[in-house]
């Protein structure tokens, strides 16, 4: 009996159909030159923590797709399949694990493209395969939902106008609170400067101090400087997903506005994917030359120092620090020495991790692996490799230009119990400005931090440690405090007492983070009650932002210090 | 020399060789109807980056180890890739040797070293095809050409070896066995990941073309990335940096 031609459904037939507009000369060499000589393979993390499992190296992950590229593009793999190791995709299934593959397996680093003899550029590849599953719906949830709010809210998370122009206006104010000058603010839509600053989502939802920071800095250096109030957010998903159509949706909303506002150059604020997906791939996606310069801040502040506009003392940052380049700016961008620089120039004790530059591991949660939860074990066993680099250099602090790298190093910190903090170069410069006589703060002269008194704040944590820290800096400023250690007590206690403030952990024995949230916004006496999220498990997020519920008030990493809880305690309970 | 062998080094072999030429040059026309992408990002740096110099970085990349980790850190690797095609270099060689310049090879001292170049490679292709079939990695990343190709160099070489002292009055079967080795060489190739080398110039060509634009290439290592190689690193070159022009 004849064996029956398999039935491709029809994903997969879409899958094929849209790798030959997909493929270009440079991905049909890289698929084609490949040679199994396995160089590659101890460059990849997941292989050095993985050492036993094959389907881990470079190679093999390519050969996924690169199967399918010999079957349909390649005569040998037409004639021959078989002999060359070609091979079709016929059910959902065999997406499925091309997905596995393409976002689980991978964090599109880069790494094992410069160890490659062959100029083999797998990152590049994989890119395009997460690009082709994305197209018929194949990709992780977490991939999923990011996309779908850049395309529809303009950011990737989801952050509304209201809460941007809010953060900002509140950044503003802490600035004038800060160096006592009224005319240090934000300015949002100011034509014609000189400078468009554009962040990424993260700092408006989860870091407005680095918002603060970098205002701070752009105020001393005297800079003619907006933040846009649309077009804002600087990353872009479409990097991750290997979606070129979003990629160009998102560059070109933020292209026009520069345009619009007659900006004369574009600053990007310290994100490895943002840079790289603006500065460098965006203008490509969007098939358009921009108009106007484009830089990291990176480069921004150190031409500050450097040409004086503002001046820094290394001694107020004496922690030893180490810096982790991300991917995507060393080995994607070439942006490596710049921050050294501005490291030498505003640290006392730094030390180097190796291999670093274009060399460097990954953070382990780059290529949107922070959004794909599914795979967050693998994530944290490959981020041994990076643990030990850490380690390696004794350094307390880790110091890096990435917000994703932010995430993924706290996260692995956490994991690994490493004693370390993760920190921006904004930060670090902010930190060390000297702040000139005209904007000079007398040191008597600060206002009295305002009061929580009258306030009624449940905490909620199963951590006793984290309950007795919370209790003691929010009592200490008046605030009067509840505590639960799980959900079920917390639940019960603000139904009784009615708090004017839940600060909240995800992850809880029994009624996790997630359950008391939407219990709370689903109860009428309730729901108008605002909740902070703060969890050590980023990972976490979708509990919350997948209820169909109003999101929370505000949301915090772990660890958090005592300036960060008040600060955004303060902010939410609008006490100024 | 028979009428055979005659054939052998001579039409044989050129047949061959126009085969593979022309089986070539269908596969750069193949590869030219892929278009090729357009980077439109403006240069990183305040001047415009070195292409040329870039370019010819990512070009002989393969003949500087020190330029990646995954050869500096696998140096036994390195050194089998470098014997192995000086081995696949010289039995071409010799293909073009015995046929066309026989005199040479009166020389005792180039047939022993023919021999000599030959016979490491055939050892190394040994070396290599355990290696393939002992690890786990290599298994897996390992399709039926990547063994077969592995076989018939090696073999090849071993034939090489034993045909480079040129004797057909008294070794014609090893000769024949050689040539006609080489012609089903030379008309395998194309068709299998022997042909990688036609490819090489593109890949590398794009690749540092996209890595120079953006400052990525030639790749500047940190003072002393060799601590995690294994070698001793002086505390005092943790303070050296790498001389660098500003970017962007």
């Amino acid at each position: 009996m004849l064996n029956a031609t398999p039935v491709r459904s029809q994903k997969a037939a879409r899958v094929i159909d849209r790798m030959s507009k997909k493929l270009n000369r440079q991905i049909a060499g890289s698929l084609a030159a490949c040679v199994h000589c396995g160089l590659c393979t101890s460059s990849c993390h997941y292989v050095q923590t993985n050492p036993d499992d094959p389907t881990y190296a470079p190679a093999y992950k390519a050969d996924r797709i690169r199967k399918i590229f010999k079957r349909h593009f390649d005569w040998t793999g037409r004639v021959f399949p078989w002999w060359v190791g070609a091979a079709s995709v016929y059910t959902d299934a065999d997406l499925e694990e091309l997905k596995d593959v393409a976002f689980g397996k991978c964090t599109n680093c880069r790494r094992c493209s410069i160890n490659c003899p062959m100029g083999v550029d797998f990152a590049t590849a994989n890119r395009m395969m997460r690009g082709l599953l994305v197209s018929v719906g194949v990709m992780p949830e977490g991939v999923a939902v990011v996309s779908k709010d850049q395309w529809e809210i303009g950011n990737q998370m989801g952050v509304l106008k209201e809460e941007y122009l809010d953060t900002l206006e509140w950044m503003s104010e802490e600035l004038s609170a800060e160096l006592e000058d009224p005319t240090a603010v934000i300015p949002v839509d100011v034509a014609d400067a000189d400078v468009v600053y554009a962040i990424n989502p993260r700092e408006v939802k989860y870091d407005p101090r680095t918002i603060a920071d970098a205002a701070k800095i752009f105020h001393l250096a005297g800079e003619s400087w907006t933040m846009p109030s649309e077009g804002w957010d600087m990353t872009n998903f479409g990097l991750f997903s290997g979606d070129d159509d979003l990629g160009g949706a998102v560059a070109r909303r933020l292209y026009e506005k520069v345009v619009e506002l007659r900006g004369r150059k574009l600053v990007i604020s310290e994100c490895g994917h943002g840079y790289r997906s603006t500065r460098c791939e965006g203008p490509n996606w969007a098939g358009m030359d921009v108009p106007f310069e484009m830089e990291s801040s990176v480069l921004t502040m150190l031409r500050y120092i450097r040409e004086g506009r503002i001046t820094v003392d290394k001694s107020r940052n004496t922690t030893p620090v180490t810096f982790h380049d991300s991917c995507n700016n060393a080995r994607s961008c070439g942006l490596y020495e710049e921050p050294r620089e501005l490291l030498d120039l505003v640290v006392t004790d730094f030390r180097e991790m190796y291999p670093n530059r274009s060399e460097n591991y990954c953070c382990t949660g780059g290529g949107g692996a922070m959004s794909m939860s599914e795979y967050t074990p693998r994530r944290l066993k490959s981020a041994r490799v990076k643990a030990e680099q850490l380690a390696a250099t004794g350094a307390k602090v880790v110091v890096t230009s990435c917000h994703n790298c932010v995430d993924g190093l706290s996260d692995l910190i956490r994991h690994y119990k490493l004693d370390m903090q993760v920190t921006q170069l904004v930060n670090l410069v902010a930190t060390a400005a000297v702040v000139p006589a005209r904007v000079a703060v007398p040191a008597a002269a600060g206002r009295p931090a305002p009061s929580l008194a009258g306030r009624r704040i449940l905490v909620v944590d199963d951590e006793p440690d984290v309950l007795v820290f919370y209790r003691s800096v929010l009592e200490d400023h008046g605030a009067t405090v509840v505590e639960a250690a799980d959900g079920e007590t917390a639940l019960a206690l603000a139904r009784r007492e009615k708090p004017d403030l839940v600060t909240l952990d995800l992850s809880m024995p029994g009624t996790d983070g997630g359950m008391v949230f939407e219990a709370l916004r689903r109860d009428d006496t309730l729901t108008d009650v605002p909740v902070c999220i703060i969890t050590g498990r980023p990972e976490l997020r979708r509990l919350i932002y997948d209820r169909a519920v109003r999101p929370p008030e505000g949301y915090l990493d772990k660890p958090v210090d005592d300036e960060t809880l008040l600060r955004n305690v303060r902010k939410i309970l609008e006490v100024t | 020399m028979s009428e055979l062998l005659h054939f052998a080094e001579h039409r044989l072999q050129e047949t061959a060789l126009a085969v593979m030429a022309s089986v070539y040059a269908l596969r750069l026309v193949w590869l030219f109807r892929f278009r090729a992408g357009r980077d439109r990002q403006a240069p990183t740096g305040s001047r415009p980056p070195a292409m040329a110099r870039g370019l010819l970085y990512s070009w002989l990349n393969v003949g500087m180890p020190w330029a990646m980790e995954s050869t500096r850190t696998q140096a036994g690797l390195y050194a089998q890739f470098v014997v192995f095609h000086l081995g696949v270099t010289a039995a071409i060689l010799l293909s073009f040797v015995i046929p066309y310049a026989p005199h040479w090879l009166d020389s005792r001292a180039l047939v022993f070293g023919f021999e000599g170049v030959i016979g490491a490679a055939f050892v190394v292709g040994l070396m290599r095809f355990y290696r393939r079939l002992s690890q786990p990695t290599m298994r897996a990343i390992s399709t039926p050409d990547d063994y077969f190709s592995l076989a018939l160099l090696t073999v090849w070489f071993l034939l090489a070896v034993l045909a480079a002292p040129n004797r057909p009055e008294t070794n014609e079967p090893i000769l024949l066995a050689y040539f006609f080795m080489t012609a089903f060489f030379l008309l395998y190739v194309p068709f299998s990941k022997i042909s990688h080398y036609l490819y090489y110039p593109f890949t590398r060509y794009y690749l540092g073309r996209t890595l120079t634009h953006r400052g990525v290439y030639p790749i500047r290592r940190g003072p002393a990335s060799a601590a995690v190689e294994g070698r001793r690193v002086l505390a005092a070159d943790a303070h050296r940096r790498p001389e660098r022009s500003p970017t962007c």
